[in-house]
């Protein structure tokens, strides 16, 4: 492919972009509890791998937590079971805020890489001109 | 100081320059060799341009997952386009040499 620079920070954008919504969905049901019954929200956690027939970085799949979540002591809650505890999900707001900011750094170093490699390109095409 | 020692005249050459009537017979090959490959690159432009298009499309209709992907498309679209613009104008530059050339 021709200028594959722009090509492979493209795949960094992809992956960075789904562990962004991973994490939007995490931190949106950082709250979601359910009765002691159901199974908790489970938490989005994006795997990644690189490719042996070309460049760049991609979606293995999506791995999801603890369907048991953490069982919190809520009585006055309407989902309370007989000894007033709802299951909320096992996700740790500071991780997944450190997370956050890892994505986004990440997104905008690939977007960096292409902005870049597109100078670096037309710099290449004024070779020779005067 | 050797090095400032004037400009020495040209040694001579050590083989005579051949006479022309040896010189190469032309090659028609390299002539459609440079239209075929500037014709594929034009078609290969061709289509990131149709690509681009067709990813701003998915983009303002709201198809599109990836907004990086149009304006990367874009991007490589318009690097390819730079990048034949300049190759045709140095075909046309070296053109429009040989056509100054006059006895």
């Amino acid at each position: 492919m021709t200028f594959d620079a722009i090509g492979i920070a493209g795949t960094g954008l992809t992956v960075h972009r789904k562990w962004l919504d991973a994490i939007s969905d995490n931190l949106a049901n950082v709250n979601t509890a359910v009765a002691t019954g159901d199974e908790a929200f489970r938490a989005r956690y994006v795997a990644v791998q690189n490719s042996t027939e070309s460049p760049g970085v991609y979606v293995a799949g999506i791995r999801l937590g603890d369907p048991a979540g953490r069982m919190v002591h809520e009585p006055d809650n309407p989902l309370a079971d007989a000894d007033g505890y709802v299951r909320y999900p096992d996700i740790d707001f500071g991780d997944q805020m450190s997370q956050l900011i890892l994505a986004q750094r990440g997104y905008q170093a690939s977007a960096a890489v292409v902005d870049r490699a597109r100078s670096a390109y037309e710099a290449a095409l004024q070779i020779g001109r005067s | 100081m050797d090095a400032l020692s004037g400009i020495e005249g040209v040694g001579g050459l050590s083989a005579p320059l051949t006479a022309t009537g040896s010189a190469q017979p032309p090659r028609t090959g390299d002539a459609a060799g440079f239209a075929s490959s500037i014709t594929g690159a034009i078609d290969d432009l061709r289509a990131l341009q149709s690509e681009s298009s067709e990813l701003a499309v998915a983009a303002v209709t709201g198809e599109l997952d990836d907004i990086h992907s149009a304006m990367i498309a874009s991007t490589r679209a318009a690097v390819t386009l730079e990048l034949v613009a300049a190759v045709r104008n140095k075909g046309v530059d070296a053109f429009n040499e040989i056509m100054r050339m006059q006895a």
